[in-house]
């Protein structure tokens, strides 16, 4: 890139503390970027903290981001150092529309981008877990479907009571002839497991999402979506655990497929594969537009440590929702990773391949594009 | 100050469940969920006792819980 780089970020830094160490993380933070956390008068230009969250904002000088990353890195109360980024409500002043480039008066841009609307594989008799915010089960058109669901969420049902999780059923297995067109279903005859691991407000953690992934490989899913992460710091070295889990996932022939992450604030920064996606044995989803164009905030190959795999329709992408909005759209590589798992279940079906085979025929029918293999892997996912 | 606990996952080498389970709760594992088909116990667990549950025999990797977001619309 030859232009001035268009950093949207405010020269500050967001600092995740332990949670019950904050007192212990501002220090530690304080000894790198001078300040005395117990002057009981701090500059709030400085620094601020939230307690509630564990959050701190620091104003540091930019050479000190080394040495922030370097606590980040070591165990300690310091967890996670980044940029402080300037926010704007999506979406608010759009170049173009791309969806105008598209016909969507039958299938979604995205169902068409991955060539579902040319195969005859439907999903049936391949079950896929979604692990996300729960499902609408008053949804009009999942009426008949089989769905088991099941919440990992201490206090909530599955019902979703957010609207990402029913946006990524949709997608992944949704139907291709809903009352109101377009359908934007891809394996549309698949068995439904919706585990809810994200509470309604979008969060979690990773006890509830093993266990949802233990639920699904039990089940006997062969594959598993999972349109959520945490961002990290480059050089973030990935979890052995979930790795562990992974790779026995396979052995047992589930595949898991996760979402890159929407960190990244193209062209200016191109920001690592978040976790658990940056996982080797995890499927990596990275996002593109209608025009085959790498979508501005998709996370990327930043590192050697995270690679992205494949990437999948991620931008305007319309699917189920929550009642009573019923249809939403919606952009990020969380709606690109259930195309691809969407299209694994196809594959799944079509050829009996599970666990590695799966992996490997979804990768290698992906279709190239000419873009770098560090912003989408082997191209998009193409149905059987 | 009370002592400072952390929600962790721990992995260990497959057919050591359930034996393994007593091991871990004696160097300090407050066991929450056995996820059997995946060969991991969560639980919670004093800072300081992380090592000793790293030493436990058939235990492979010991870490700290992530917490995850989902991005505003």
């Amino acid at each position: 890139m030859t232009e001035p780089a268009e950093v949207e970020t405010t020269g500050r830094f967001l600092v995740l503390l332990q949670e019950d160490a904050v007192e212990e993380g501002l220090a530690e933070l304080g000894a790198i970027a001078g300040f005395d956390p117990n002057s009981g008068d701090l500059d709030p230009q400085a620094v601020q903290v939230f307690p509630e969250l564990g959050v701190a904002v620091v104003s540091a000088d930019p050479n000190l981001l080394a040495e922030l990353n370097g606590a980040a890195e070591r165990p300690g109360p310091v967890q996670i150092v980044e940029p402080e980024r300037v926010v704007h409500l999506f979406d608010a002043a759009p170049a173009h529309d791309p969806a105008a480039q598209a016909d969507e008066s039958v299938l979604t841009w995205g169902l068409q981008a991955v060539g579902a609307d040319v195969s005859t594989a439907t999903g049936k008799g391949v079950r896929i877990a979604v692990l996300d915010t729960g499902f609408e089960q008053n949804h009009p058109d999942f009426a008949g479907r089989t769905i088991t669901t099941k919440s990992f969420i201490t206090g909530e049902d599955v019902q979703d009571g957010h609207g990402h999780g029913t946006h990524c059923i949709g997608t992944s297995a949704g139907p291709r002839k809903p009352a109101t067109p377009p359908g934007y279903g891809i394996a549309y005859e698949a068995e439904i497991y919706a585990g809810k691991v994200l509470s309604n407000a979008g969060s979690g953690s990773d006890g509830g999402i093993l266990a949802g992934i233990d639920w699904a490989i039990s089940n006997g899913c062969a594959v598993i979506s999972m349109s959520l992460g945490a961002d990290v710091p480059a050089g973030t070295p990935y979890s052995q655990v979930y790795e562990t889990v992974a790779q026995r996932a396979l052995a047992k022939g589930t595949l898991i497929v996760a979402a890159a992450g929407n960190a990244s604030s193209r062209p200016a920064r191109i920001a690592p594969v978040g976790h658990p996606a940056r996982c080797p044995s995890i499927i990596a989803v990275a996002a593109i537009d209608v025009n085959r164009a790498i979508a501005p905030f998709s996370s990327g190959s930043a590192d050697k440590i995270g690679q992205i795999d494949v990437a999948g329709p991620g931008v305007d992408v319309y699917s189920s929702f929550k009642l009573p909005e019923k249809y939403a759209r919606l952009r990020g590589t969380s709606m690109a990773t259930p195309h691809a798992a969407g299209v694994a279940v196809l594959i799944a079906e079509k050829t009996g391949a599970r666990g590695f085979e799966l992996w490997a025929r979804l990768a290698l029918s992906a279709l190239r594009l000419p873009l770098p293999s560090t912003d989408v892997g082997g191209g998009i996912v193409q149905a059987p | 100050m009370t002592a400072s606990v952390d929600q962790v996952m721990v992995s260990v080498q497959e057919g050591s469940l359930p034996k393994v389970l007593d091991d871990l709760r004696e160097a300090g594992l407050v066991v929450d969920t056995v996820l059997e088909a995946l060969g991991v116990v969560t639980g919670t667990v004093e800072v300081r006792a992380i090592p000793s549950l790293l030493s436990v025999p058939g235990v492979l990797d010991v870490e700290r819980q992530w917490r995850v977001q989902l991005p505003p619309y």
